[in-house]
Parts: C-alpha cells; structure tokens; sequence
C-alpha cells in the first residue's frame, strides 16, 4: 500500500452528507447512501501526491474515534446542512475538539451541504432570517418553518475556530475562501472544494517534507549544523 | 454481499482424544508452534499434541493430531494462557498468575524454577528490542494496580527490565518494539516503554465489552473499536485502514493476510483487509478462542480445537474471477504480491489480468478490457481466436491451457446477438490497428494484420485501402480468399500487387473496368490503371495492356508512355519506334506522343519532327472544309504547326514545303521560305497575298533573331522596298511602309531610307522615324567623339612612357657587371631593365629559358 502524503479529514453530523461529498467527488455520482459505520477512505492521486480523505461516521456513538481519524491531517473539512443550523452548532459543540490532533498548520474548510433543498424554502427562510442559531435548532424540529443556515454563519464560526487555534487571521487563508456551500446531489461547488483543498494541501506537504519527519533523526547521516552569524556564540 | 470461499473449517483435535470422558473438564487456551499444538485445561493440564496435515484429492486439507504427552501442574486453577518459545525450547504457561517455563517437548518445569509471578495477562514481543535470539521479550499485565512489567526471558531465567504505570487499570496488552498497545478500562492507548510517552487513541466502554488488542505486523494494531468495529492504529496513533465492521459481540480477531477473521458466539467472520469487505462467514457456535500462530488459524470451543484452512489464494482468485468479481480478484492478486515470490507472482498475475480482460470484455466494457489485455500482455492471438475464421488457417496458434475464459467463441458470447457482434468486431479493429505496430504484434504480425485485413473487408471499411497501401503482413493465401468472397476486388488488386503480383493485379482491375465482375471502390479506375501501368517498371505488363488503354481513350492511354517517370526514361527503357509503331492505330496518341518525343524530351530526330509536322498539317487541312464549327480547335492545331515549322530547324524543309503549297495554305509557306533564307519570297506572301503587315514585320523580327545588325537591317529594307514598290495596292502599302518605319527607326539606315522615299511625303508624317533616326545618328556621332578621345588620350600616355624610359643616358665601365653573370661588358651592346639594371643580351635571352636564375624584373 503506498502511503498517504497528505491527510483530509471530513467531520460533521450524521445525515449532512460527507459521504456523498465525497461519493460526488470520487465516483462522480450521487446515489443512497447508508449512514457511515466507523469510517472509510479514499486515495487520491493529486499530481504526483497521495492524499488520503477519511470519510468519518457522524452518528453518537463512532464520535470517540474521531481524534484519532484527525492526528496528524493536513485539512479538515467540516460539514453542515444548509438546512439544519443544528448541524452548524454541532460542528462548533462536538467536532471542533476533535481536531486537536491534526497537524498544527492544518487547513480547515466549513462546508454546507444540500444547497439544493434551500431554494424550496428560500422565502420562508428570509422572514425568519437573523433568528439566533441556538434558537434555530429547536425551530427545525417544525418542518413547516425551516431554518436555514446563511455563508455568514460559517464565515463567522471560521473566524471562531481560528481564535479557538489561536491562529492569525493573517497566516491563515481567507474565511471566504475556506467557506462553501455545496451540493453532492447537484455536484455544485463539489470539485472546486475539493481541488482548492488540494492545492492548498501540496505545498503543506513539501514544506513538512522539508522539515523532514518529525521524530526520526537520522544519526548516520549526521552532520553539525552550520553555525550562522547571528548564532548566540557568535 | 457475495462472499468469497477463503477458509475451510476443519477439525484438529476431537473431544474425546482431548479429556476423554470428563465431561466438566474445558479448554481454556491453545498454543501452536509449528508441528506442535499445545492446549490448556480447566482443570489445569497441558496437553502436547503433533499435527499432521494431509491434503484430499479433492485438494482440501485434514488434519489429525496425536495426543504426545499431558501434565498436570499441580495447581487447582485452570492454565489460562500458552505461549511457545521454540529458540529457547520452552513453553510460556500462565497459570495462578504466575508464569512457569515448561520444556516443550517433557512439559517438565526448568530445573531452575524460573518464573514470573504476579501476572495476569501475558504477550511475547513479536518485534524484539533486543537482539539476542536466545532470549524472548515478555510483557505482563501485573496483579500490582496499573502496572505493566517488561521482561527478558531466557533458557532457564526471567529477568525483569522495565516496570512502567499506567493511568488506568489495563485489561489486555500488545506489544511491538517498545511500544505497548493497551486496553485501559475506558480507552486504548499506545504507550512506549522506553520514554513513557503515550498515546490516546480512542475510548471505549470495557463494562459493555471486551476489549481485543492483536499486533498484526509491524507498528501495526487490530483494535476492537465501538460499534463492533474492527479498527487499525499504527504505534503513531493513526489509522492508515478503514475499519472493517464486525458485529458488536466480537470475542477474538486473528490475521490471515490479507484477511482479518473475527469470532463472535455464532459465526466467525472473515473481512479482507485491502477493501474493508466482509467476505466470508461460517456458522460457529459456542466459539471462544480465536488465535494465529504463524499464519495458522487455530479456533476452539470449550470442548474441541479446530483449524481454518486458508484456501490457495489462487483458486480464491479464480472463484472470484468465475463469479465475475473482477476488481475484487485483483485486490486480491496484488494484494499476494509480498507473499509469493516474484517471478511466480508475475505470472500469475499477468493471467489473472488476461482472465479478467476477457470477463470485461464479455460484458463489452472495452476500455477495461483493452487496459487489462495490455497490462497482462496478452498474446493478442487469444482475443483474435474468439472471433470465427479471422485467424489464418495457417496459423500455429492454440489458446493457452487452462483457458483464460469460458467462450468457444464470438457467437457464444453474444448469443447470436447481431449487434453486440459489430460492436466486438469494432473493438477488435481498433485494437488490433492500436497494437500491430507496438512490441505487442512481435512475431504475430501476419495473424494481426491478416485478421484486421479481414475485418476491415467484412465491414466495408476505408481503412482496408490504407491497410494495403502501406507496409503490412497479411497472409496471401488466407487474405485473398477472404477478399475474393467479400467481392473486394480492386483491394484483392492492391494485396497481388503488395505480394509482387502485378500482372495479376491488373487483370483484376481491367475485368472490373470492363465490367465483368463488379466492385465499385474506385469509380476513375481506369485512370488508375493507367497511372498503375505508367509508374510500373514491368515493360511487358504496359505492353499487354497498352491497346487496351488506347482503346479506352487515347488522349488517357498514351500516358502510359508520355507519363513515365523520369528517371526511367533516362533508362530509355522503352524504344520510341516501337511505341510510335503501336501507336499507329491511335492518330491522337500518336500525336500526343510525339509531341512528347519533341517539346518534353527534345529529341533531334528528322523523322520525329517532321512526322509531327505532317501529322499537325493533316489535320488542319482535314477540318479545313466546312470548318466553321470546329475553328478554335483547327487554329490550335495551325498554331501548334506554325510554332513547330517556326522552333524546329530539323524537319524536311522542301518535303513539307511542297505539301504546304499543294495545300495552299500562304503562313506555313511564308515560314517555310523563311527558313530556306527566301526572305523576299516570304514577305511577298505575307504582304500581297496575307496582307498582313504585322505578320510580316514579326517575320523580320523572327528570322534575325541571333542575327548581325546589318542582317537585320537588310531584312527590314527589304520589306520596306516591298512596301514601296509600285503597283495596285500601292496607297495602302505606302501607310504600312509608314507605319513601319515609325515603329522600327533604329533598324534602318536613314539616308538610304531617305533616298527611297517619295518626295511627296510630309515630314509630319514621318516625324517618329525621323526624330528617331536623328537621335540614333546624333547618338553615334557623340559616342564616336568619346571614343576618339579616349582613344587619343590612352596615345597620349605611351608616349610620355616612352619618353620617360629615352630620358636619361647610361655610362657603360669596367665596373658595371652584368646582373646575370656579374662579368664585365665587354660590346657597348645591353639590355636595360625598367628598374635599371643592366644585363648581357645573351643573358638577357638565356634568363628567359633558365627560370632559377635571379629574376631582375620584367622586361620593357
Ligand atoms: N438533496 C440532497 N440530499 C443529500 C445531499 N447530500 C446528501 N444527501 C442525502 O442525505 C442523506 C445522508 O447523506 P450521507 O452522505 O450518508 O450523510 P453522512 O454525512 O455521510 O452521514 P453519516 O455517515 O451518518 O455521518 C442521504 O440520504 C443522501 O442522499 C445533497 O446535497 N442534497
Ligand atoms: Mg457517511
């Protein structure tokens, strides 16, 4: 088995999609789709690299294995349906914690799911526009009156999980840039998401190449560092 | 989910050879090593048994095992747990938490009584830190709390190395180098001994199950995960497999590559691990052990030990494959590749690729196909056999044994499906046309292009013209008849003239040409035949065929001969008489060809040109009469004599003139007397008779042409005086004579011209001619005076030479010496040369003929 360059993890409720994100991606269809058991991924070859994309199970009881999907990755990508503001919150309350593990400059990319369903209730949507996400989860219990989730709200709770990382605006790329809206069923925005991940992901992976893995010192080949003029002994 | 045969169940050891009639007596662990299987009892016994595996015809294995020896331990506990360490001879037995080291073969404690006490679980490091065979890397879980102990253990001595605590209570351990994979009481961790780093990896709840740690290679765990998942960590923490998914009361996992088996009280299941899937289940009840010892699957009941026989992991492959699994089948196959050795993986890798290329491509998944065909090097002849009668009959080909499909052929696998048949018949076209010229058509090249010939043919295809064009291997024999019964003719006509059989080919074509058999490939056949016949180098061939071509059209046919190519008629190849004495049925051939012999190759022969002549003159005065509807072509002809009387200086001049008088026919006359020099009898006919003073001028112009001046004006005076002489017509000659001497000036001499002229003309008139000839006289006169002076000047500077070289005088004494000789003078008689020096005239004379003598300089 050739190992994996690069890591990319999607997190997120059970039911917003992930697996047929990724279905839409990799196999460009879209069809039923059983609610995700422990995990599953995929190798994908992007120019001369291999990059892994875990595919995790959002249900309760798999969420334990989450950290240990998400050591070490490269990106995360979040996952919420448009449609359920619960599955927002959920990614700040559950899955965020989960991505302690990931490598320390990993990428994060928040992505709503099942744009196709909004249109349907685009108008109801803006009379209830601006209703606080804390009260929008107890509205999606009514399906007469559905809550949606606006790109605002994921680019807010980016600048969120930044603040949380204790990462720099600056150092990081762009909110607008790391939020989509997607649908697996259309296969809208589906490749740019992926493939701008991608390219994010290459020049991650020559830079830890660079650095070399981290815990293996290679004694035979060692040569004292060059001491720089501006060392302390200088 | 289909599933796959991987293992078979079978009985090792039976009830009653193991414990006889105790009923209440239960198996509590089993240890295999090699030969030798050893099992622990409730009732604290180890039973040594050798196994002896046989395989059935029918190919799959039994096993019996022979009851060696027993021991009691002398304990009132049950042996909880075996481990062999066969480089040391001695058996690992956990029993009252403590482990005892046994002698493998007696069952006999080491006298020494070496033991570790306080243990409760144990596991051998498969991946040992330290590097003396002879001693074996244990790891106990410690009856002290949250303790786990690192031990080395000898021949006949444990020493303990390492005790390190843990944050919770461990309940099972792995171990790989100096990592330990632990099942605390909430989650498992990975913890290196050596540094104490450690490692969560995920929880879990130990109240609700038990957990499962098994190291299944290096730096790699199986992991009993939630929701009866299978999950992998490596040392690192991370997962590089997906989970494979058990069901939620797993009790044990073992590794038989490349599958994981799991055992729960009713079945024990079996997962592949290169694609998650679970591929195998067999009922088993009351199961609880679950073990591999070095590639051997062991699982026992309470009461009875049983082995899964792995089936070969070809004859797994070829289960697959027959149930149309193909990606399956290859995970598999390429999975194996570490297990077999490389040369025999290849090739059964490469049939199994070949095998699954023939499963697409029954199904008309081409790409595939193709993809698998060509990563499996498949000899192409397999695929070309399918098809009915495309191989040539001569081929030595036999499809390989056993057969890589289930197919007698095309039909069968279409069933008679017409369309599915077109569409493999395209497939084939485009991959065999892919392949003949890659390495894959190596040493079948008459099998491919033969079967692509007679595709190509069947379907009507275009390509079949360019397949015989260029270079190919199709088979005669075969390829003929095929084309013949497809009623490809002209292309039957291409493949004779590839196998060097023109005269064969060609009779093809003039029978289709002729219409007695029929194929319409080609409607300009005939002109195809005859480019055929022009560039072909067989003189016999162009000969047979050459009336044929006439008689289908002269003006085409005579290409045959006036076409050739060039460097062939360098060769002369084809006698010029001899065609002339074909042609003569074929008056416009005729014609053509000689035109050919004259104006393209220039030949200087009498005959030629003046049989052209004659040729061109019998037929201007064949549509002479009545021509009115046929003018332009006539006067094409006349001009063509015309140009030819004209160029041509080697026709019979008198035998042609008297043809032409005869003919009355006044221009060719004219030219006639031109070129015997009769310039007044020319121009007689050409001004009294023509009355065309423009011909008659051209007439001066042609014939003094290369000529001296004088000629030319000679000629030009003579028509002049034509113009001028008296008679009926003289008013309108008179403005002729004008005309020409305002048109051509400079080609007469003006006095004489002015002397000729009647007075009565104005000078008005004759105002061109006049300025005309004023500037020519005037123009002469000035160059003349130039050329005088010149010429005087160029005197001039001679004589200033000469003077100069008189100018001074010359003593002659006894001290001058000759240059030459270097005597003295002995006659007041020298030679001077220009720069002064002064020589004998003798020596003056013989330095000319004596070249190495000092050269003075040039003489004057
Ligand atoms: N209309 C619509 N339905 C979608 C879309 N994406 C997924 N679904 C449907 O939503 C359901 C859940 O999709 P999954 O991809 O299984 O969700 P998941 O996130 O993988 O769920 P878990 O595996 O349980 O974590 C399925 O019935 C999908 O068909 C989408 O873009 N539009
Ligand atoms: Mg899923």
């Amino acid at each position: 088995m050739k190992k994996p360059d690069g890591k990319i993890v999607l997190l997120g409720d059970m039911n917003v999609g992930k697996t047929s994100l990724l279905q839409r991606y990799m196999e460009r269809r879209f069809s039923d789709t059983v609610s995700t058991v422990g995990g599953a991924f995929y190798l994908k070859q992007w120019r001369s690299y291999n990059i892994s994309i875990w595919d995790t199970a959002g249900r309760e009881q798999f969420h334990g294995l989450g950290s240990m999907y998400c050591r070490g990755a490269t990106a995360i990508i979040l996952t919420y349906d448009v449609n359920h503001p619960q599955s927002l919150v959920e990614l700040e309350d559950r899955f965020l914690s989960l991505t302690d593990t990931a490598s320390t400059d990993c990428l994060f990319a928040i992505v709503g799911n099942k744009v196709d369903l909004r249109e349907n209730g685009a108008a109801e949507s803006q009379e209830k526009e601006g209703c606080s996400p804390g009260l929008a989860g107890a509205g999606c219990a009514s399906p007469k009156v559905p809550k949606q989730v606006q790109l605002e709200d994921a680019v807010a709770l980016y600048k969120k999980i930044l603040k949380y990382k204790m990462l720099d605006e600056k150092d990081m790329p762009a909110a607008e840039q790391m939020c989509f809206e997607t649908s697996a069923k259309s296969g809208h925005n589906v490749d740019l998401l992926f493939e701008t991940l991608f390219d994010m992901v290459v020049p991650m992976i020559l830079r830890q190449r660079a650095q070399g893995p981290p815990q293996t010192v290679d004694i035979s080949n060692y040569k004292p560092p060059k001491r720089t003029k501006s060392g302390c002994c200088a | 989910m289909m599933s796959t045969k991987a293992f078979t169940l079978v009985s090792a050891v039976e009830r009653e050879l193991l414990m006889g009639d105790k009923e209440r007596v239960n198996i509590e662990c089993v240890e295999c090593c090699g030969r030798n299987l050893y099992v622990g009892t409730s009732d604290c016994f180890i039973c040594h048994f050798l196994l002896e595996e046989k395989t059935l015809p029918a190919g799959t294995a039994t096993f019996t095992a022979t009851k060696q020896l027993h021991r009691h331990l002398g304990f009132k506990k049950p042996v909880s747990e075996l481990r062999a360490a066969s480089a040391l001879n001695r058996l690992l037995v956990l029993c009252d938490n403590s482990i005892t080291l046994v002698n493998m073969l007696s069952l006999e404690p080491v006298p020494s009584g070496a033991r570790i006490k306080g243990a409760m679980a144990l596991a051998l490091n498969e991946n040992p830190v330290n590097g003396d065979p002879f001693c074996v890397e244990v790891c106990i879980i410690s009856v002290k709390r949250r303790t786990i102990q690192v031990f080395m253990v000898y021949e006949d001595r444990v020493q303990i190395v390492r005790e390190v605590s843990t944050p919770e209570q461990p309940l099972a351990v792995a171990v790989d180098g100096h990592f330990l994979c632990l099942a605390l009481t909430t989650q498992y961790i990975i913890l290196n001994y050596n540094t104490g780093v450690s490692q969560d990896l995920f929880p879990y709840c130990s109240e609700e199950k038990r957990p499962i740690v098994k190291r299944i290679g290096r730096q790699e765990f199986l992991l009993a995960g939630p929701g009866g998942l299978g999950m992998f960590a490596t040392v690192a923490g991370i997962s590089q497999r997906a989970p494979v998914h058990w069901s939620e009361n797993v009790i044990g996992a073992a590794i038989c590559f490349p599958y994981v088996i799991a055992l729960d009280d009713e079945f024990i299941t079996v997962h592949s691990m290169l694609d998650q899937q679970q591929k195998q289940t067999l009922p088993f009840k009351e199961g609880h052990i679950l073990q591999d010892f070095e590639g051997r699957v062991i699982v026992a009941t309470s009461k009875g030990v049983y082995i899964l026989v792995p089936l070969p992991l070809e004859k797994q492959i070829q289960d697959l494959l027959a149930s149309r699994r193909v990606e399956e089948a290859l995970v598999l196959a390429k999975g194996a590749r570490r297990n077999i050795p490389k040369e025999k993986f290849q090739v059964m890798y490469r049939r199994i690729l070949q095998q699954a290329g023939f499963i697409q491509f029954a199904q008309l998944q081409f790409l595939e196909a193709k993809e698998l065909f060509r990563s499996g090097q498949l000899d192409v002849r397999e695929l070309i056999s399918l098809y009915p009668f495309l191989l040539p009959t001569s081929s030595s080909f036999t499809r390989s044994h056993p057969p890589l499909h289930e197919y007698a052929d095309l039909n069968q696998l279409t069933q008679g499906d017409q369309e599915k048949m077109a569409k493999c018949k395209r497939f084939l076209m485009s991959y065999l046309n892919e392949v003949r010229s890659t390495e894959v058509a190596n040493g079948y090249k008459e099998d491919i292009d033969t079967a692509l010939l007679k595709l190509y043919a069947e379907a009507d295809h275009d390509s079949l013209l360019d397949l015989l064009v260029t270079e190919n291997s199709c088979l005669l024999i075969d390829s003929a008849a095929w084309l013949e019964k497809h009623k490809k003719y002209f292309a039957l006509g291409l493949l004779y003239h590839y196998n060097n059989q023109d005269a064969a080919a060609v009779e093809l074509w003039v029978n289709i040409v002729n219409g007695a058999i029929h194929d319409s490939t080609r409607a300009d056949l005939y002109e195809y035949v005859v480019d055929f016949l022009t560039y072909s180098s067989n003189q016999e061939l162009v000969w047979k065929y050459a009336d044929w071509v006439l008689q289908k059209s002269e003006e085409v046919g005579v290409q045959v001969f006036t076409k050739r190519p060039l460097d062939e008629q360098q060769k002369n190849s084809f006698n010029p008489d001899d065609v002339l004495t074909c042609l003569q049925k074929y008056p416009k051939a005729l014609v053509k060809y000689l035109e050919h012999l004259v104006t393209d190759r220039g030949l200087q022969r009498e005959e030629y040109h003046t049989h052209l002549a004659v040729l061109y003159l019998d037929e201007v005065l064949q549509h002479r009469p009545g021509a009115s509807s046929k003018g332009a072509e006539v006067t094409e002809t006349q001009a063509k004599l015309r140009h030819l009387l004209q160029k041509s200086d080697l026709y019979r001049v008198h035998f042609l003139m008297e043809r032409v008088q005869r003919a009355g026919l006044p221009m060719e006359s004219a030219i006639l007397h031109g070129k015997l020099e009769e310039h007044e009898k020319a121009l007689h006919i050409l001004v009294h008779e023509l009355k065309d003073f423009s011909a008659a001028e051209d007439y001066c112009l042609w014939r003094s042409e290369g000529r001296d001046p004088p000629y030319r004006q000679q000629l030009f005076h003579t028509l002049l005086a034509i113009y001028l002489s008296p008679g009926p017509s003289a008013p309108e000659l008179a403005v002729a004579a004008v005309d020409l001497l305002n048109h051509h000036a400079t080609e007469f001499d003006a006095t004489q011209v002015l002397q000729l002229l009647p007075g009565t003309w104005s000078v008005q008139l004759l105002c061109p001619f006049l300025m005309g000839a004023m500037r020519d006289s005037i123009h002469t006169r000035r160059t003349t005076q130039v050329a005088l002076g010149l010429a005087k000047s160029e005197n001039l500077i001679y004589k200033y030479d000469k003077m100069k070289l008189k100018g001074s005088s010359i003593r002659l004494s006894d001290k001058k010496l000759c240059q030459v000789c270097q005597n003295p003078f002995c006659e007041p008689v020298f030679v001077r040369y220009p720069n002064g020096g002064l020589v004998h005239t003798h020596c003056a004379t013989s330095r000319h003929t004596n070249p190495s003598s000092p050269s003075p300089g040039a003489r004057t």
